[in-house]
């Protein structure tokens, strides 16, 4: 009768973008008469904040402050396709799509700005709203004058559209060999989960999560850690509270509200200690890599390790309730040994449960990792 | 000064935490209907007879949907894949989940859409649920499946498949052999904001849809395929969502919305209760895995023979690029030369299940890792040496055979164990993820690295 400690390592790896590409996002940005700068896009800001990183990235590419650009994407009217907010494709391929308009925004407003100041574009640079020589700041031109030079004086319009498309990447079905790269980066992460267990109760208290995460480049640090604090949340659903059927393939206790639905709340929150780990993309916006989906990866399987840490029984059946738990402490069931093969989890197995080892009347069926 | 790297709050945050911000249920049109559906009570069942003539004559009912209705009913979301289409929008002859929608109604108020549905006759023949992926090909089991027990179109065969190196092999040179079950189970999104959408009928003919998708492009080409309309004819408004994490990414309620505005000319909207958001709307997908590992006793990862079973519920939605998305990092963030894996979509009488955070991998994730830790243990090696040993490195080629140009298994679990003050051995504390060399290039790892395959 008495909590025990635990500590387990998880180690992960994502695709950024959809799998096997093939999904475009797409941007356009018009720019006011005083300089202020619209963009136009279809990513769906799904509360994760992809308008404030866009607005972020847009801001940089051209060069104005942050507060002179805003986001649209309201509607399909004025905004060009986005594949969608999933596949942890907002911040890098979404991302290109406003860069991409950004820079092409970027090189028009040196066109005007060179003609307006008799300077070649080459030797020009935008930073903080204003247009400036290189080499010497004080000729300068800010954007508000290069922009009503655009619309009084030259009649034209300052505007640029970007477009981030990866071709689909075909997978050969014999082999798995696919003709070229199927995603557009891969994110790491690491996560050492500490726990205490009860074996009275086999209730699992997570007590801190250490979660380190490469994203390439963390274009906001508040939102990454927003993403990395969340994911920690949902990831504690999974290993241990959230099951949409308890008694599953039972379709028996479905829970059909809050109430009989355990989903994390703030008081299941641990000690969180976030490391941001910065191995640059060759290829997403100002080196970024994805986030958003690996966030909840990590913990479930971290967590299961440190059980066995604490109390020394694996469960491998997600969540890690109370009832499995004790259930796991009270057969402490040993891996069968056949030779050099040690065999865990036979009463799980497809093997241990089909009356035809999963192979039907015919052979026909699953092929078995023990075959 | 810069903005990349910068701590700057939300764009949208202030409208978030002070209420201000519009969703879609916010919207208010004036002459709204309400929609409320009649969904199948069992897990499978044959439809006998389907009347909805008394719900169509109750007072305040402006329309009634069924399949009939829907200019092109069965749809697939990964068509454009070359994937066949498997779902109705609205069941025809029978119903494969429970909280499948049979036929829809659109009233003045939900008060009266829920009485009217109470006057839809409908009569079902019951059949027996298949629910255990694992007994898909049991004698006893009756698939329900119009393509059978599992997904069979991976090219020509019924499981996405790798086939890497000498496994066998492998499993011939291995010092052990390290075998295991790991099942992650079904979840909810749980979002706040439940499935919702505005059909709002314009004017000029065309259909103004608020929508709560996570893709909206995506979802206004759901709408226009099962409508057979033209893209120019709908506007989608929306890019601002309470809550996705994949869930909204299917389309729930905008195409059912549409077509009931059409047929009453009258804005619509389809709110669903929070008993229908966890009895209707796609799960996270239960999955089986059984892995086999072939190890050797100073802790290399020889081969893996892994086996996937996909819980897809009653159709395939999107369950086939994820078990794809799953094949392609099933050896997670280790090199592994010889690689055997079969993933299989199976059909159950279940919530069609869908994309959720980590499509694919979250559970391939799971699995992986508590088998490096059971490897780990059996070997009597440091959990942290031995992922760091079979770490992704620069040049290393994946399952897929993609030759890796910026891994980093290495930066992070050097960093987690800095991080709890974890002793690592000199020759683990100094490792980078540059290219393999001396000890860590084995000659087992030889063709994994730098060419061929």
């Amino acid at each position: 009768m008495a909590r025990h400690r635990g500590r387990g390592i998880a180690t992960i790896e994502y695709p950024t973008g959809m799998n096997q590409n093939g999904d475009p996002s797409q941007a356009w940005i018009k720019v006011k008469p005083d300089g202020r700068i619209d963009v136009f896009a279809g990513t769906v800001d799904v509360g994760q904040g992809s308008k404030t990183v866009h607005t972020q990235i847009v801001a940089d590419t051209i060069g104005v402050p942050y507060d002179w650009v805003t986001m649209d994407v309201s509607n399909t009217d004025s905004s060009p396709i986005c594949t969608g907010s999933f596949a942890s494709r907002g911040t890098f391929i979404g991302g290109n799509a406003v860069r991409f308009a950004a820079e092409r925004v970027r090189e028009k407003i040196l066109e005007i700005a060179s003609k307006e100041m008799e300077i070649d574009p080459a030797d020009l640079e935008i930073a903080d709203g204003e247009v400036a020589a290189k080499g010497a700041p004080d000729r300068k031109l800010g954007l508000a004058d290069v922009a009503a030079a655009a619309t009084w004086t030259y009649g034209e319009l300052i505007t640029g559209t970007g477009a981030a498309f990866k071709k689909y990447s075909t997978v050969d079905d014999d082999t798995g060999e696919v003709d070229s790269e199927p995603h557009a980066a891969i994110s790491y992460a690491a996560c050492v989960a500490e726990v205490e267990v009860d074996d009275e109760t086999g209730e699992v208290f997570v007590e801190k999560l250490v979660q380190v995460y490469d994203v390439g480049r963390a274009i906001n640090p508040t939102l990454v850690e927003g993403q990395i604090e969340g994911g920690a949340m949902m990831g504690l659903g999974l290993g241990l509270l959230e099951s949409s059927y308890p008694y599953y393939p039972s379709l028996e206790h479905r829970g059909e509200k809050f109430g009989a639905y355990l989903a994390p709340g703030l008081d299941d929150l641990p000690e969180l200690d976030n490391v941001i780990v910065e191995n640059p993309s060759s290829d997403g916006p100002f080196g970024a890599k994805a986030i958003g989906e690996m966030a909840n990866n990590a913990q479930p399987p971290a967590i299961m390790s440190a059980i066995h840490d604490a109390v020394g029984v694996w469960v491998t059946e997600a969540p890690a309730t109370p009832h499995r738990v004790l259930k796991a402490l009270q057969e402490r069931s040993e891996p069968r040994r056949d030779g050099k093969r040690i065999v865990y989890d036979e009463e799980l197995s497809i093997r241990g449960l089909s009356a035809t080892a999963g192979k039907g009347p015919d052979g026909t069926g699953f092929i078995l990792p023990d075959e | 000064m810069k903005a990349v790297g910068t701590r700057l709050p939300r764009y949208d945050g202030v409208g978030h935490v002070t209420g201000r911000t519009v969703y879609v249920d916010d919207v208010r049109v004036p002459g709204t209907l309400w929609a409320k559906a009649l969904r199948s009570s069992h897990p499978h069942a044959g439809i006998v007879r389907l009347d909805t003539t008394k719900a169509e004559q109750y007072p305040g009912v402006h329309a009634v949907i069924t399949h009939e209705d829907v200019p092109r009913n069965v749809y697939g979301h990964l068509e454009a894949l070359g994937v066949p289409a498997d779902e109705p929008l609205l069941a025809e002859q029978a119903v494969h989940y429970r909280g499948q929608p049979i036929a829809v109604v659109a009233a003045e108020d939900e008060a009266t859409a829920l009485e009217a549905l109470e006057l839809i006759e409908i009569e079902y023949e019951e059949r027996p649920a298949l629910l255990d992926i694992r007994k898909a090909f049991d004698p006893d089991a009756k698939p329900f499946h119009q393509w059978g027990p599992v997904f069979p179109h991976f090219g020509t065969h019924t499981s996405r498949r790798i086939r890497k190196g000498d496994v066998e092999g492998a499993f011939d040179r291995a010092d052990l052999i390290v075998q295991g079950v790991y099942r992650p189970q079904a979840i909810d999104q749980v979002p706040i904001e439940p499935q919702v959408a505005l059909a709002v009928p314009e004017p000029d003919g065309r259909l103004t849809i608020y929508s709560c998708t996570q893709a909206m492009y995506f979802s206004m080409g759901v709408v226009a395929a099962h409508l057979q309309w033209p893209l120019n004819k709908l506007k989608f408004v929306g890019g601002t969502v309470g809550g996705g994490f994949g869930g909204k990414v299917d389309t729930a309620t905008e195409t059912i919305s549409a077509l009931l505005a059409l047929k009453a000319h009258r804005p619509v909207k389809w709110r669903w209760t929070r008993e229908e958001e966890f009895l209707a709307s796609s799960t996270r997908a239960p999955w089986h895995m059984e892995i086999a590992d072939a190890v050797t006793q100073d802790g290399w990862l020889l081969g893996r023979k892994m086996t996937t079973l996909h819980d897809a519920g009653a159709y395939t939605r999107f369950s086939s690029y994820g078990v794809t998305k799953h094949s392609f990092h099933h050896p997670g963030a280790y090199t592994i030369p010889n690689l055997r894996f079969d993933g299989y979509v199976v059909y159950t009488n279940r919530t069609p299940t869908t994309a959720m955070r980590g499509f694919g991998v979250t559970s391939v994730s799971f699995a992986a890792e508590i088998q490096m830790n059971r490897i780990a243990e059996s070997l009597g090696m440091d959990p942290f040496e031995l992922r760091l040993k079979n770490a992704n490195r620069v040049g290393d080629l994946t399952a897929n055979r993609v030759r890796l140009s910026d891994p980093s298994t290495v930066p992070v679990v050097l960093a987690a164990a800095d991080r709890i003050g974890h002793e690592l051995k000199a020759e683990y504390r100094q490792m980078t993820n540059a290219p393999r060399s001396g000890e860590l290039l084995p000659e087992h790892l030889l063709a994994s690295v730098g060419g061929g395959s």
